[in-house]
């Protein structure tokens, strides 16, 4: 336990060892040989990564070694001819070539509590409503009515439930279905006396009850009412969606929680869910700072430089949108605890696919980190760049509250050109 | 081709089963035919005896009837019979809890908070309806908030509910709820699109509620909404011309401002501070809010009153969306609304009376089913030639189903253990056991199936979250299992199959099964002769879930 995190709970990895050995036998990849061949026709989707609490830029993406504030750590080269990024994260230093990297986030909130939902919602104009989380608004501007799978999953850590908050004023069916420690709803498990045969039986007689209530009347009410049991249905039939992974996919993401979810993640997105949001807490490193990111820079490095291989192998990469950030940055200055606080003046994430353009890095920092040198952007240009890959033309489109239009992103700030192809 | 089930009725305008007797009340009479010209008389026949009488039991007392009053009034032949069941309804005690269900729904939307306890605004809407309360009254008494009176000290839980008690929020859902004006957006500018909807509207709501605040008076432990002194008229500019000041005093949309009075120094209070109250000041904003607002001579105030009545009854408002009433939005039928706001007012602001010539209505008692001559595509749903189907709300449907599956009777009598930390997060996270008493049960339903804090449940949403708990609940599964007293337990000892049939469709959906469904169930029960008493909990389970179940239609 350290308690120099903000919320002192129990630190997440300390588990890996007990669920590295709970790794049993998993069915093999869900992805089907046709699939890869499908993909040109899909729709875009996003991977949101999320580290909460605030990965450190300079033990990542951004390492100042040598430098007053660069901590103990070394710099490696990376694919990318004279880019170097910490020698913490050695595998995504192999996949360079395929991402973009901006080193000159500069965002407003330096606090978790209002910082997250902030950056969440893409920071715009203060117009008195409440904005949608990047994954509510995706689902509202990109989700397909008739979706086989829920639109925005959210795979976190700790418990799971319908998470409404997250839609703002699009409305609480716009929200996050999310899958407490990656597993599914406590409701999609039948209890004992029900299965697959008296589940069919019993539905059976629903549906014909249905069909016959439905003619000659309005189709709206018994549709809506019939399409949630078939939801219902779907996710019920896709427990194989929540099965164990196989010895191989663990050794290559990693057996600990972050491993595991970014696995889950995965399988969702291949099986067709628009947004998924992978959590990861305890990123908030006031005290021990060096410890904790050797323990924990690792853990994301491993499974995001799997992911972005495989997925560039399988062509997944064309389609879907790979995000990995944090609400913000960590101080230069090295407190006391031999932490860094909070710093959202000049931090880094990285994005990849969807047809952004590959190999980049963009924006700079002072020598020092302290500072945005150069190329400076808002949390706005990443909604806008995000939108943009996902073909939504955020200078045309709008949401329509109570008869006001708003704009989906920052009126002030718009794409990283850079980034678009 | 669509073929039309044999139960369809395909006529227009052509009594069933009984005859049925209307228009015993003329301003029932004026409603239809207002509705009728209007379409020129292409309106769906008459609901049957079993669609009526489901129906007004959920609209009237918010669950459906028992099976035992199903047969009765099927097998009452007085034509007068439709009429006398309106009546004992709006007498029955499970009519205050109904409209305090629904009226809880309708001005709290699912806020809860500790402030003021459930219990006690329960009691003081409960007992309002009980005595048929004058619905201008009630609404100054809402929006009076005096916890020094006990009858009405539950009522300043409308302002004092979790995320409520703030002054944007009080006079936003003022305005939305009591005056069927949104106007969010008029907090920082004019609506952009509803010319009514000003931002000097927003700011005088504000200004009679800008004083108020919870106090807790120490030796009551009670809380009071106190007032301040207030400071007269409101500073505002919008957010297109900043430079422009504009103020405004305490005033209705559209109003007159009231003069706010000034006094000296040391005299502005009628009462001094006590018991760790502040002192009461002479002139109290919001018992002239109250006073103004809720009076037959703010026609914004009386039309979506009855606005709001109509759409209980009928599944739609007049004016629809209820909060966007403004010239652009008008009502699909303006004179009705007219009619029913003068009569409302006329009566003296009478909810049982207003119900009692909403339920007499063809429109209301009209068939769901389209007739043969119209199409879905015809019958739009501003024109109420057909009738709407309302999706049950989260206590109508917990009452239900407790009631078919015959759980009511042995749940009711349970006490609530006084330490019952219940709550549906930890309950679904499967940290605690399911609940075991009726308080309990329906807050699991209302978690499952209600909105979130703050969000009007008005249309019908289902979610695949609710699909989930119907099917793999085990508490829902419970219930249909052959225990003492339940619904299944007293089939499985039914030897004949056709009373089996008769008996389901009579207590789950209120109505007598036709042939092609008896047969269904007939070879269903046979090819599951082996498990008879699973078979025929499967059927229930199947009739509980069916869309005809979950909807009042």
């Amino acid at each position: 336990m350290n308690p120099y995190q903000c919320h002192g709970s129990q630190h997440e990895f300390s588990r890996r060892q007990i669920l590295g050995a709970m790794a049993g036998l998993g069915a093999g990849s869900l992805l089907h040989p046709a699939v890869a061949e499908d993909l040109k026709a899909k729709q875009k989707q996003v991977l949101l990564i999320w580290l909460d609490g605030g990965m450190s830029q300079l033990e990542s993406w951004d390492p100042k070694p040598g430098t007053e504030f660069g901590g103990p750590f070394r710099s490696i080269p990376t694919t990318l001819p004279g880019v170097h990024i910490s020698e913490l994260m050695p595998n995504t230093a192999r996949q360079m070539q395929h991402l973009a990297v901006v080193r000159s986030m500069s965002t407003k909130d330096e606090n978790h509590s209002t910082g997250v939902p902030r950056v969440l919602r893409g920071d715009p104009k203060n117009r008195g409503v409440t904005y949608p989380y990047l994954g509510s608004a995706m689902a509202h501007l990109k989700g397909k009515p008739d979706s086989q799978l829920p639109n925005y999953i959210w795979v976190k850590p700790g418990s799971g439930g319908f998470i409404w908050q997250h839609a703002g004023f699009l409305g609480s069916q716009y929200g996050a279905l999310a899958l407490g420690d990656g597993k599914p709803p406590v409701h999609i498990n039948r209890p004992p006396g029900i299965n697959d045969q008296v589940d069919q039986t019993r539905n059976d007689i629903r549906k014909r009850l249905n069909s016959r209530f439905q003619e000659g009347r309005r189709k709206a009410e018994v549709e809506s009412y019939d399409y949630s049991f078939q939801m219902a249905e779907k996710l019920i039939q896709r427990k194989d969606l929540f099965k164990d992974f196989t010895p191989r996919e663990l050794a290559r993401y990693g057996s600990h929680p972050l491993g595991r979810h970014i696995l889950q993640s995965k399988r969702l997105i291949e099986e067709g869910v628009l947004f998924v949001q992978c959590h990861s807490y305890h990123w908030d490193t006031h005290g021990d700072n060096f410890n904790m990111h050797l323990d924990m820079v690792p853990q994301i490095d491993k499974p995001f430089a799997a992911l972005i291989e495989d997925w560039q192998q399988s062509g997944h990469l064309d389609n879907v949108l790979v995000l990995l950030m944090s609400e913000f940055g960590r101080t230069p200055k090295i407190n006391q605890r031999l932490g860094r606080d909070h710093w959202p003046e000049a931090w880094s994430l990285a994005m990849a696919g969807c047809g952004l353009n590959r190999g980049l890095v963009l924006g700079k920092t002072t020598a020092n980190g302290a500072w945005v040198e150069d190329q400076e952007y808002d949390i706005g240009h990443i909604f806008h760049t995000v939108f943009r890959a996902m073909d939504i033309d955020t200078g045309s489109t709008e949401y329509h509250i109570n008869g006001q239009p708003l704009p989906i992103a920052h009126d002030d700030c718009g794409p990283i050109k850079e980034l678009l192809a | 081709m669509v073929t039309h089930p044999s139960w369809r009725l395909g006529v227009l305008l052509v009594v069933c089963c009984a005859p049925v007797t209307f228009a015993d009340d003329p301003l029932s009479a004026r409603i239809d035919q207002l509705i009728e010209t209007k379409v020129n008389g292409k309106v769906a026949g008459p609901a049957s005896d079993a669609e009526f009488l489901r129906r007004i039991y959920l609209d009237l007392n918010g669950i459906v009837p028992a099976v035992a009053q199903v047969k009765a009034f099927l097998a009452d032949q007085d034509p007068q019979k439709r009429s006398r069941l309106i009546d004992q309804l709006l007498k029955d005690k499970a009519y205050p809890r109904r409209f305090r269900e629904a009226f809880t729904v309708m001005l709290l939307e699912r806020r809860t908070g500790t402030t003021i306890p459930a219990v006690q605004w329960n009691a003081f809407l409960e007992s309002s309806f009980a005595a048929n309360k004058p619905w201008d009254q009630l609404v100054r008494e809402i929006i009076e908030a005096d916890a020094g009176n006990v009858q009405t000290a539950g009522s300043i839980k409308f302002f004092t509910a979790t995320g409520r008690a703030v002054h944007d929020q009080m006079t936003q859902d003022v305005a939305r709820l009591f005056l069927g004006m949104n106007i969010h957006c008029a907090k920082c500018h004019d609506h952009p699109t509803v010319d009514e909807f000003k931002q000097a509207d927003y700011f005088g709501l504000l200004a009679f509620l800008n004083q108020s605040k919870a106090a807790k008076h120490t030796g009551k432990n009670q809380t009071f909404l106190v007032e301040g002194v207030a400071t007269g008229k409101l500073e505002f500019q919008s957010v297109f011309a900043p430079d422009e000041k504009n103020q405004v005093g305490p005033r209705l949309p559209g109003g007159q401002e009231v003069e706010v009075p000034v006094f000296k120094k040391g005299e502005e209070f009628a009462q001094p501070a006590a018991d760790g109250l502040p002192g009461v000041p002479r002139f109290r904003p919001r018992q002239v809010l109250a006073s103004q607002l809720a009076s037959a001579t703010n026609r914004r105030f009386v039309e979506n009153s009855v606005n709001r009545f109509w759409y209980l009854m009928m599944g739609r408002g007049l004016v629809h969306p209820l909060e966007m009433m403004h010239a652009d939005n008008p009502a699909s039928h303006p004179e009705l609304l007219k009619v029913l706001a003068d009569e409302f007012t006329a009566h003296q602001f009478d909810v049982k009376w207003l119900l009692g010539v909403l339920a007499r209505t063809r429109a209301y008692q009209r068939a769901s089913l389209l007739p043969a001559e119209l199409t879905v595509q015809d019958a739009k749903p501003e024109s109420y030639q057909v009738a709407h189907a309302k999706g049950l709300s989260p206590e109508q449907t917990a009452w239900s189903m407790m009631r078919v599956t015959g759980v009511l009777e042995q749940i009711t009598g349970k006490k609530r253990p006084e330490d019952s930390g219940f709550n549906f997060k930890d309950y679904i996270n499967g940290r605690i056991p399911g609940p075991d008493n009726l308080e309990d049960t329906m807050l699991l339903f209302t978690s499952v199936f209600g909105n979130p804090p703050g969000q009007a449940e008005i249309d019908f949403q289902p979610s695949m979250g609710q699909a989930l708990f119907l099917m793999n609940e085990q508490l829902v599964l419970d219930w249909l299992k052959p225990t003492a007293g339940g619904l299944v337990k007293r089939l499985e000892k039914v030897t004949e199959n056709k009373i089996i049939a008769q008996e389901l469709f009579l207590t789950i959906l209120a109505r007598f099964p036709d042939e092609q469904e008896t047969d269904d169930l007939l070879q269903h029960l046979e090819k599951h002769a082996a498990r008879r008493t699973d078979a025929i909990s499967e059927y229930a389970w199947a009739l509980l879930t069916s869309a005809e179940f979950k909807l009042n239609h």
